[in-house]
């Protein structure tokens, strides 16, 4: 494999709960290339969308390497690993979390402006436009529907060009006729954007659409 | 079926839901205690000081009834029918010049000469303790400290007073009789009566004050005393008092000022009201899936708001008796801490009309405030529980609901107006505090709007915290509301003072005399004018007779039934300087009738001012009857004149035409201009070389009556802090309110790829703009009340003062961003995976 985009070396992460530590990934060796999309699969509670906080930054590993674009990440404070974000990463999430005071056009632009990017609303209403939600970009999330308000969450995601776009069960909270649709829109867009997508889903049809299929049990990832 | 009963099933939900405790009620419990707790303590602090006068009354009077008399003392038939009624103490007051030793230093004192039996009522403190028989023989004084200090002189010193010389026996600590005045021209000095026979200052016309204090075996009869002494001497030309109504200016003082500050601790109750409605809104907020869930199961809408109401009217009441508890507590702790160093005594106790009244406001408007988000919350249709969603602000109480609120506002209105001792003010204070919130609402409004109608930033920290200001659901309404109101509390109290200040700003007005020199005998007046002619620096000397007499008819009717206005009544109450003039001086402007000439020799012509004239309703034609040193003189009113009395020229409120008091027993009184650097020189030749004669330095009065107002001033000044604090508490409580939805925003910006000095940024942009927006507000709404108050009501100039005006905005900020970014603490240190998880 030429230099993979993402390299994982002997992961782990522990919490500390109520009743003491809990191991969450046991060691997680991972290369994904750039360009591949790779399924995650697995029972509740394995550590999946686990994995996915730490691929974005969200979380820090107990110990292990991880390196992604060439950046590690392991030991990098919160600052630097949202600077990481806004260029390398974006995340889409069952829940779509957008800011729900903030018209579409508004969240897209977000990443952006904090990446202190150029035209951020001119990228981010073609972002929209991409996804077919023109007419709607000075509506609030309360006034979309969930598949509206999913496709604005990938305009957010695809909207600064990153490297890697990391997908927590992106059609968890939408109807089967709705997430194949949304489902179709991001392979679309990764295949325009030539992006790295790792994928957390439940569904096998839509797992087997990746070039790879990983198993993560017990904290541990092997591929299928 | 039979429905069961509203209240029980009401009363058990309400058990249910307390069971969880009173988070989230820190803000409306707080608001409440300030409001209560400000208007409890006046009240309860008013009461104290009324039960302290009333209680003290014959001491702090000198005595069971005292007739006081001006310039003479009573005939021997008066005395002697006096003294058959009891023991009568003997006392008279003036003021006079005092000197050190060496005749380098004089200084203006309050001097008081008394009798064997004196005081009929308490005792004098004095250090060293001493019997006050022994500290006053043989021509010993005893002083107030400020003298010491101002002569530069020390128990057992001589000092000068008159043609005699006094030793200083000791400091003078207590005083019962001691009038409670604002502001003194001098520190008292008491010597007795023969003392002050040594000091020859007892001359026909000088400015003596005689009382004459009575101990009456039963106290009861002193009322049939004083109808008995009106009956027998009719003409007498004395005021007569009794313990009863001892006192009567500074319980008209404690009067206005327990009006004032109960106002103001109104104002801040009102302002703690938003913080109810914010608490409340966001409780129900919290219970909406609660309500529905409730009605999906069959609960009526009146058990629901039953309960909810309930629950607000007993943390209203937590609320309150705790005000109450430490308003009833804080005259207990400033008579403890202060005692006897206090100006009026205190008898602390609990007064259950004072409390009873401040816990009825409170329950107002905690009810007036609550109904509200009440009412829209019960809105809530069960359907929520599927749709997931529901916006109490888009749907309004019932009109029910709105008819309570109103009814609950005029009983508001309506206990401020019955409460207060002036209605007039108070039926203004509800219609300003109307107009306020009104106009507070359409400038936070408008405010908003605009902060949505903006051109979208570069900056995404001002992009960010422009949005914030703007989105729906945003606490800027809530915020500008309640800081601005007490920030343009603030403001109004602040420029009015000012403005007050500069009336009485120690810098002389223009052409002001520095001097005004008082009980210049008519033998002395030659002497006196060449003495000052030979000064340098001296420009102008103006000078007039002068005598005391007061207004006892105003067109035949007594002056006690005459109806007069609020405003004049002080011309009434008590002696006032009068003199007589053959030609009117440039000073005065005539604006109806005519003066009268040079050598008129008529029957009595009187030239009021035209206040006066107004004030009495009274015109040129009618008459006024004045009692001069006991004597009867009815005058008609030749003519009405303006008088500019800032200007500090020489002038009199009323002036005889000539030919009627030459005779009388009278002094002078002279006013004279100098320049500042011969002001010293000036002082120390007239108080050398007449002893008699009282200096009054303009300046150091105007400094004296600036540092009493300053004084009083701080009492309102407290006040505007409670209205402030406890916006600064609605301010915390809608921070509070709206931390989930910052951590929630803070999150996702950081999955955005938001540095912690991005999210600081936004959130320090959203409050600067909130605080810089309340601060503007406030300086344009608290500017225009306080024009309103001192150009209106006052009718004196009004002056900008820009240094207010920077201070609140720039208080508006510091508050808002301290405690906006306070509360975006913890969101800032929300770790984004563990709330990714939960949510």
């Amino acid at each position: 494999m030429a230099h993979p985009l993402v390299e994982i070396e002997n992961l782990h992460l522990s919490l500390i709960g109520g009743a003491g530590p809990v191991n969450i990934l046991n060691g997680i060796d991972l290369a994904v290339a750039a360009g591949q999309t790779v399924s995650v699969v697995g029972p509740s509670g394995a550590g999946k969308t686990t994995l996915l906080m730490i691929l974005s930054g969200l979380e820090q590993p107990t110990s292990g390497r991880i390196q992604i674009n060439g950046i590690a990440l392991q030991g990098q404070s919160e600052d630097a690993l949202a600077r990481f974000r806004r260029q390398n990463v974006g995340i889409v999430f069952q829940s779509f979390h957008l800011v729900p005071t903030m018209t579409a056009l508004e969240n897209v632009a977000l990443p952006l402006e904090f990446a202190g990017a150029e035209h951020a609303f001119d990228r981010a209403r073609a972002a929209l436009c991409a996804t077919g939600l023109e007419p709607r970009i000075s509506h609030f999330p309360g006034e979309l529907s969930g598949g509206e308000q999913q496709r604005v969450a990938l305009a957010r995601a695809f909207v600064a060009n990153p490297a890697l776009i990391l997908a927590d069960e992106p059609t968890g909270n939408l109807d089967l006729e709705t997430g194949a649709m949304v489902m179709q829109l991001l392979f679309d867009l990764q295949q325009q954007h030539g992006t790295t997508l790792i994928l957390v889903t439940h569904d096998a049809a839509l797992a087997k659409r990746c070039h790879r299929t990983l198993r993560m049990a017990d904290g541990r990832l092997a591929d299928l | 079926m039979s429905h069961p009963a509203t209240l029980p099933q009401a009363l058990r939900l309400v058990r249910r839901e307390l069971r969880s405790g009173l988070r989230g009620f820190g803000v409306f419990l707080g608001c409440l205690f300030l409001g209560v707790f400000a208007i409890s303590a006046i009240g309860s602090f008013t009461e104290a000081a009324r039960s302290g006068l009333l209680t003290d009354a014959s001491a702090l009077l000198g005595g069971d009834l005292e007739v006081e008399i001006n310039h003479r003392p009573v005939t021997t038939e008066q005395l002697t029918f006096l003294q058959q009624q009891g023991p009568v103490s003997q006392v008279r007051s003036l003021r006079t010049m005092a000197g050190s030793a060496d005749g380098d230093r004089h200084a203006l004192v309050e001097l008081k000469a008394v009798d064997g039996l004196y005081p009929l009522y308490g005792a004098i403190g004095s250090e060293p303790p001493q019997p006050l028989t022994t500290a006053l023989t043989d021509n010993g004084a005893l002083v107030e400290a400020a003298f010491l200090e101002r002569l530069g002189v020390s128990i057992g010193d001589t000092i000068h007073i008159g043609a005699t010389s006094f030793q200083v026996r000791g400091i003078l600590r207590a005083e019962p009789d001691r009038s409670v005045r604002a502001f003194t021209l001098g520190p008292r000095v008491l010597i007795n009566l023969s003392g002050l026979q040594a000091t020859n200052l007892i001359q026909p016309g000088s400015l003596v004050a005689y009382a004459y204090r009575l101990k009456l075996p039963d106290k009861t009869a002193v009322d049939g005393l004083k109808t008995d002494l009106e009956t027998t001497f009719p003409d007498a030309g004395w005021r007569l008092h009794t313990w009863r109504d001892a006192t009567p200016r500074v319980r008209f003082f404690l009067e206005r000022m327990n009006l004032n500050l109960t106002l103001l601790g109104l104002c801040a109750l009102l302002v703690g009201g938003l913080g109810v409605s914010g608490a409340v809104r966001g409780y129900l907020a919290g219970k909406i899936i609660h309500i529905a869930t409730m009605k999906s199961l069959g609960a009526p809408a009146r058990v629901i708001f039953t309960a909810y109401l309930l629950q607000v009217l007993i943390l209203g009441a937590i609320g309150s008796a705790a005000g109450l508890v430490c308003g009833a507590a804080l005259p207990y702790l400033v008579a403890a801490l202060f005692g006897a160093g206090l100006p009026i005594p205190l008898v602390p106790s609990i007064y259950p009309a004072t409390l009873g009244l401040a816990a009825l406001f409170g329950l107002l408007i905690a009810l007036v405030f609550s109904l509200k988000p009440l009412g829209a919350a019960l809105q809530v249709p069960p359907a929520v529980l599927f749709r997931g969603y529901f916006d109490a602000e888009l749907h309004g109480p019932s009109r029910p609901v709105w008819m309570a609120i109103a009814l609950t506002a005029m009983c508001l209105a309506a206990l401020v107006v019955a409460s207060s001792s002036d209605q007039r003010l108070a039926i203004w204070f509800i219609v300003g505090a109307a107009l306020c919130f009104g106009l507070f609402r359409l400038a936070a409004a408008a405010a908003i709007r605009s902060a949505r109608r903006l051109p979208r930033p570069r900056h995404p920290a001002l992009r960010l915290g422009l949005g914030n200001i703007s989105r729906r659901g945003s606490p800027a309404a809530s915020t500008l509301f309640a800081l601005g109101l007490g920030l343009t509390t603030l403001v109004i109290i602040t420029l009015v003072q000012g403005n007050l200040n500069d009336l009485v700003d120690d810098t002389l007005p223009g052409d002001a005399p520095a001097f005004f020199f008082l009980d210049i005998q008519p033998q002395q007046v030659a002497d006196f004018e060449r003495t000052l002619r030979a000064l340098p620096g001296v420009s102008r000397i103006e000078r007039s007779p002068t005598l005391r007499g007061r207004i006892t008819a105003i067109n035949g009717i007594p002056a006690e039934q005459a109806t007069v206005d609020p405003n004049v009544q002080w011309a009434i109450r008590g002696d006032r300087f009068l003199s007589y003039a053959a030609t009117p001086s440039s000073a005065n402007k005539i604006i109806s009738g005519s003066w009268w000439p040079a050598d008129y020799k008529g029957p009595p012509l009187l030239s009021l001012t035209a206040d006066l004239g107004r004030g009495f309703a009274v015109k040129v034609g009618d008459t006024l009857t004045v009692n001069v040193l006991g004597r009867e003189v009815t005058a008609t009113i030749a003519n009405l004149r303006q008088v500019d009395w800032q200007t500090m020229e020489l002038n009199f409120a009323l002036l005889f035409s000539p030919g009627i008091l030459e005779q009388a027993p009278q002094t002078h009184i002279a006013a004279v201009h100098v320049d500042r650097d011969g002001e010293a020189a000036v002082f120390r030749a007239v108080t050398s070389a007449f002893p008699n004669i009282s200096a009054i330095s303009t300046r150091e009065v105007l400094a004296n009556v600036s540092r009493t107002m300053n004084r009083i001033g701080s009492a309102f000044q407290a006040m505007a802090a409670v209205a402030l604090l406890a916006g600064f508490l609605v301010l915390a409580g809608a921070v509070s309110a709206d931390q989930h939805r910052r951590i929630n925003d803070a999150v996702i910006f950081k999955v955005c790829g938001a540095t912690r000095i991005d999210i600081i940024q936004a959130f320090a942009t959203e409050f600067t703009l909130l605080g810089l927006t309340a601060g503007v507000i406030s300086a344009l709404i608290g500017s225009l009340a306080a024009w309103g108050i001192v150009d209106g009501l006052m009718q004196t100039a009004f002056h900008l003062k820009p240094w207010a005006i920077l201070t609140t905005i720039a208080l508006g900020m510091a508050l808002t961003l301290s405690l906006g970014l306070a509360g975006t603490w913890k969101a800032l240190g929300q770790k984004p995976a563990p709330w990714l998880r939960s949510e």
